[in-house]
């Protein structure tokens, strides 16, 4: 994947990790937000406090990774764009890449002890 | 934020496609109370802020109190928050978009003192080749330069206009178009005004008015006489009050209302370019836009320095120059290293916003 494809998640700063669980979330389905603070507490078991979710919101939403869909009451659902599902993808594998390299490594230093 | 770790063991995700109706019931007349202490910390966030979000953060922020009714760490985290919404809106805290779109804005300004600079320099040219050509070949060159860069330049705002256009009318679909309307309002008045007079001005002008293509001019007689009429201001008459004091008095009024026009028209874009909600793709084609705008100013500025250095004052001084032409090499000079500054730290945060991909490899 280029770079170009789709804006870090790095480059939010603080609002990195509540923004991958968000996109995580609303990769299963569009959701406001009371429905994503339960989705993500109970995928993630993070509870994300209303100030936190709705700066890392606003970001996504105005870097065109996230979109407010038409709503009849207050509680206004968003929903992945096609940019916001490129970047997720994006930084999960990166996550997955550094989670099996360091595993790998736990179970080589665990085998290393087990031989001395 | 709390870890996992420290929250408990992590649950896989539910099956099935989540419902936006999850929630808890819509307030209802009791929960007054807890609208009451919503609507109270809502006030922590800017007035742009709540308009855009007020209404479904209330909504939270009740659904949040009426699970954990005291919780000082919600309070604390509303007003972190609200703090920071209320800095970035002034501009004293962005995130990598923001510092494109303010990056792009500072350029945008450039351009403007750049092309009203080199549009009064020009205009004198081209409409002293309504009368007669140059004399020398390096003048006749800087000027075809000068006119090919002005072109490109007039075809780059014609592009930058667009993905801006596109983004303000769905701020409007979205109903987030009330922040805009004033820049729009501001902006409109000032090219209504630029516009009208230098058209009324520009067919004063005798020789080049009413006449599309008198003589062997390079351009048009109206471009000329419209670029001439519209940075009349930008003269050395300033200087010698007794020479200005015999033109007629509209023309004097004009030479102080068309720089207030230019002033509307180039601070109403650039507060749309600040509110507007660019996506990526949109600030990255604006940095490209910007990036040959540069490349344009530049060749203007290599062809008026030639014509400048060169000196021919032409047939009947049609072409002279003078200190005012230097004043606005400097001023081109400045804005275009402004300009070049601004592009890069677009650049720069539009690349910081795209870096994602270089921490998988």
């Amino acid at each position: 994947m280029s770079p170009a494809d789709g804006y870090a998640l790095s480059s939010l700063g603080r609002s990195a990790g509540p923004a991958a669980l968000i996109l995580s979330s609303l990769a299963g389905g569009a959701k406001h937000g009371y429905a994503l603070t339960k989705d993500i507490e109970e995928f993630a078991g993070v509870r994300l406090a209303p100030g936190t979710l709705y700066e890392a919101l606003s970001r996504l939403d105005s870097q065109g990774l996230i979109e407010a869909l038409d709503s009849d009451d207050r509680r206004r659902p968003y929903r992945l764009t096609a940019a916001g599902a490129v970047a997720l993808q994006s930084h999960l594998r990166a996550q997955r890449q550094l989670a099996d390299v360091g595993l790998s490594r736990l179970g080589r230093l665990a085998d290393n002890r087990g031989a001395t | 934020m709390t870890t996992p770790a420290e929250e408990g063991p992590r649950r896989p995700p539910a099956d099935g496609p989540s419902r936006p109706e999850d929630g808890p019931p819509a307030t209802t007349g009791g929960a007054a109370g807890q609208a009451h202490r919503a609507e109270r910390l809502l006030r922590w966030y800017p007035a742009s802020w709540r308009d855009r979000y007020g209404a479904e953060f209330t909504e939270l922020l009740i659904a949040d109190l009426a699970e954990r009714p005291r919780d000082w760490r919600r309070s604390a985290d509303v007003a972190r928050s609200g703090v920071l919404a209320r800095l970035g809106a002034a501009g004293l805290a962005s995130h990598p978009a923001g510092t494109a779109r303010a990056g792009l804005a500072t350029l945008a300004c450039a351009c403007a003192v750049f092309l009203t600079f080199a549009a009064a320099m020009w205009a004198q040219l081209a409409i002293g080749w309504q009368w007669a050509p140059p004399a020398t070949r390096a003048t006749r060159v800087a000027m075809i330069v000068m006119s090919g860069a002005m072109l490109l330049l007039a075809v780059l705002a014609v592009l930058a206009v667009i993905p801006a256009g596109w983004a303000g009318l769905r701020a409007i679909r979205h109903r987030r178009g009330r922040d805009l309307r004033g820049p729009a309002l501001l902006a409109g008045a000032g090219a209504l005004v630029l516009a009208v007079g230098g058209r009324h001005f520009g067919n004063g002008w005798p020789g080049t008015g009413g006449h599309w293509w008198p003589h062997q001019g390079l351009v048009p007689g109206g471009v000329a006489a419209f670029g001439w009429a519209s940075t009349l201001s930008v003269t050395s008459y300033w200087a010698h009050p007794a020479a200005l004091a015999s033109f007629p008095a509209a023309e004097v009024a004009w030479m102080v209302v068309s720089p207030a026009a230019i002033c509307c028209l180039v601070t109403g874009t650039i507060r749309l370019l600040r509110r507007l909600e660019l996506s990526p793709r949109a600030i990255r084609f604006e940095s490209w836009v910007g990036g040959a705008a540069g490349l344009a100013m530049t060749a203007f500025l290599a062809g008026a320095l030639s014509w400048v250095t060169e000196g021919e004052s032409g047939p009947r001084g049609l072409f002279q120059t003078g200190l005012v032409d230097a004043a606005c090499l400097a001023v081109m000079g400045l804005a275009l290293v402004t300009g070049g500054r601004a592009l890069l730290l677009a650049w720069r945060a539009a690349g910081a916003g795209t870096g994602w991909g270089t921490a998988s490899r």
